[in-house]
């Protein structure tokens, strides 16, 4: 689970300038919420692709989480990148307004997609390309919104565990009061991803592991001591959240098909 | 002699762009008045083609491609990586790395060991080669290898056991393994198969590999060159493109062989009836 802060740093800077010349662009767009992840993002691809050539939009419901706010706007000063703040409480309250609906999770993906609708006009306003933040241990187990804050055109910290990010933001130097806050998709006042997801990153960081990177089975995972009632939960999501992790599925009728047998890279240049 | 390392990051699927890559490279290596260039697996196609395979192959004596690397590298002998499909095999598609000298190839080996779990799918795409020949050149008994054939020890004994003085593994291997230290954990795989066939063997051990991303995945670099004593000469970055030059000194193979005799003390036959008795075991 250790990294080398300045190797992974050095590799995912590579990455984005890489990936990004190959797409032809040489401006990046990120979602900036004043999370750790979004951050660490932000402050990776400033370095990578210098602080002129990437925009972080803000994107708050109303005054819910003004700390975060202001988070954000330190390190986009700290970092000297350009930022643009958009309150997306109009376009969500107009929605329900019309449509009532009083399902916290279901308004919380409404706001994850309003916010990719966003980026995603952005990206063409600003040429710009948009760069992704969820991490390893949110990809495992579906704690992020389809099509909302999963939706990017690269990931950098795709393959990094929540604890490997915060090794990370401990090398370069991200803000104390960023580091130090309690993880939180900010979907409602006083969520937290610890209390949703109902387990701590570290427990679940070490079972995604144990059962991703070594192949762990469930039963030598419990013969380490991990309880089966956290074990089997960890199990259960990464199994129900598959879907969000690959394309639609194409029913398959003919020789060669999109998704089975019509198999081009992506970085085809 | 000299020998350059091209750690470089290929354009994928663009032969033209890998073409003008190559030349460079053969220009600067000249002017170093180098006398071996060595690029890395699939360098004139990159790795991750797909279905792209057939669209990018190069059939040998037929290929304008190759005609021009030959008379660019004249008597600098380059070896590099691509996508073969023979005359007298159409439709069959190997990964080949040619020796070119003098206006000739060589020598062509086809990967052996095709790798297929995990993020690798070569099987899927490309016919598997038979051989593991070693070959005369000017600078030297030559056996050369792709990538995973390097980790298969059988191979390298294989090569050692026709006579190569030099062994040229190209690869595209991509890095993978986090842990507290600096580089990925998976170089360290291939500089100990480089030590211990380079000090087992008496050869001079050349391993070139790429650098660049595919679709995500971060090709390792690290080339490097082990002498005959299985000492460490010359290790590249593991993360920028560069040409590593290094001179080597022929004699150091002779000199290795007169203190370790592993080459004289061979068993090839007992070697080769042990492995008919195990086969022989197999059930069908």
């Amino acid at each position: 689970m250790n990294i080398n802060g300045p190797f992974v740093e050095k590799i995912l800077k590579l990455f984005i300038r890489e990936e990004m010349k190959k797409s032809h662009f040489s401006r990046g767009i990120i979602g900036l919420s004043g999370g750790l992840d979004s951050s660490v993002c932000t402050a990776l691809a400033a370095g990578a692709l210098g602080p002129k050539n990437l925009t972080a939009l803000i994107l708050p419901y109303g005054k819910v989480s003004q700390k975060d706010v202001e988070d954000a706007e330190l390190l986009v000063r700290a970092l000297g990148i350009k930022s643009k703040t958009i309150d997306i409480s109009p376009m969500i309250n107009i929605y329900y307004e019309r449509y009532p609906f009083k399902n916290n999770v279901a308004i919380g993906n409404k706001m994850a997609r309003e916010r990719m609708s966003i980026l995603y006009d952005f990206s063409v306003r600003e040429q710009a390309l948009v760069l992704g933040t969820s991490n390893k241990s949110e990809l495992l187990i579906g704690y992020g919104t389809i099509h909302g804050d999963m939706a990017c055109a690269i990931n950098p910290l795709g393959d990094l565990y929540k604890t490997q990010v915060r090794m990370l933001a401990r090398h370069i130097g991200i803000p104390k009061q960023i580091l130090n806050k309690k993880p939180s998709a900010g979907l409602w006042k006083g969520q937290t991803d610890e209390g949703e997801i109902g387990l701590t990153y570290k427990e679940l960081d070490e079972i995604l592991f144990l059962r991703v990177d070594n192949k762990k089975s469930r039963e030598e995972i419990l013969a380490k001591g991990y309880s089966e009632k956290s074990v089997d939960h960890i199990l259960k999501l990464i199994k129900k959240s598959s879907f969000k992790r690959n394309l639609p599925p194409i029913p398959k009728i003919s020789t060669r098909t999109v998704g089975h047998d019509f198999l081009y890279p992506r970085d085809w240049e | 002699m000299k020998v350059a390392l091209a750690q470089i990051s290929p354009h994928l699927g663009d032969v033209k762009k890998n073409l003008a890559l190559h030349l460079e490279y053969i220009e600067k290596a000249k002017k170093k008045r180098t006398d071996l260039l060595i690029f890395p697996e699939l360098s004139l196609t990159g790795y991750t083609l797909q279905d792209l395979v057939p669209d990018v192959a190069i059939t040998p004596g037929d290929s304008k491609e190759l005609a021009f690397l030959l008379k660019a590298a004249g008597k600098t002998a380059v070896v590099l990586g691509f996508i073969e499909e023979r005359a007298e095999e159409k439709g069959i598609f190997y990964n080949s790395v040619a020796y070119l000298f003098d206006g000739k190839i060589l020598h062509i080996h086809r990967k052996v060991f095709l790798p297929t779990f995990g993020m690798f799918d070569e099987t899927r795409f490309f016919a598997q080669g038979k051989n593991f020949f070693t070959f005369p050149t000017p600078n030297g008994r030559t056996g050369m290898m792709i990538c995973r054939d390097f980790l298969s020890y059988g191979a390298g004994y294989l090569l050692f056991a026709g006579g190569a003085e030099i062994i040229i593994a190209i690869s595209a291997a991509p890095g993978r393994g986090l842990s507290g230290e600096e580089g990925f954990g998976s170089s360290r795989m291939w500089e100990l198969m480089g030590e211990m066939l380079s000090r087992f063997s008496n050869v001079f051990c050349i391993y070139c590999n790429r650098v660049g991303f595919e679709d995500g995945k971060p090709f390792a670099g690290g080339s490097f060159i082990f002498n005959p004593f299985g000492k460490l000469l010359c290790l590249a970055s593991y993360t920028e493109s560069q040409m590593l030059i290094q001179d080597i000194d022929m004699e150091e193979s002779r000199e290795a062989r007169k203190l370790w005799p592993y080459k004289r003390d061979d068993k090839p036959e007992i070697i080769l009836e042990s492995l008919k008795r195990i086969v022989g075991k197999y059930e069908y």
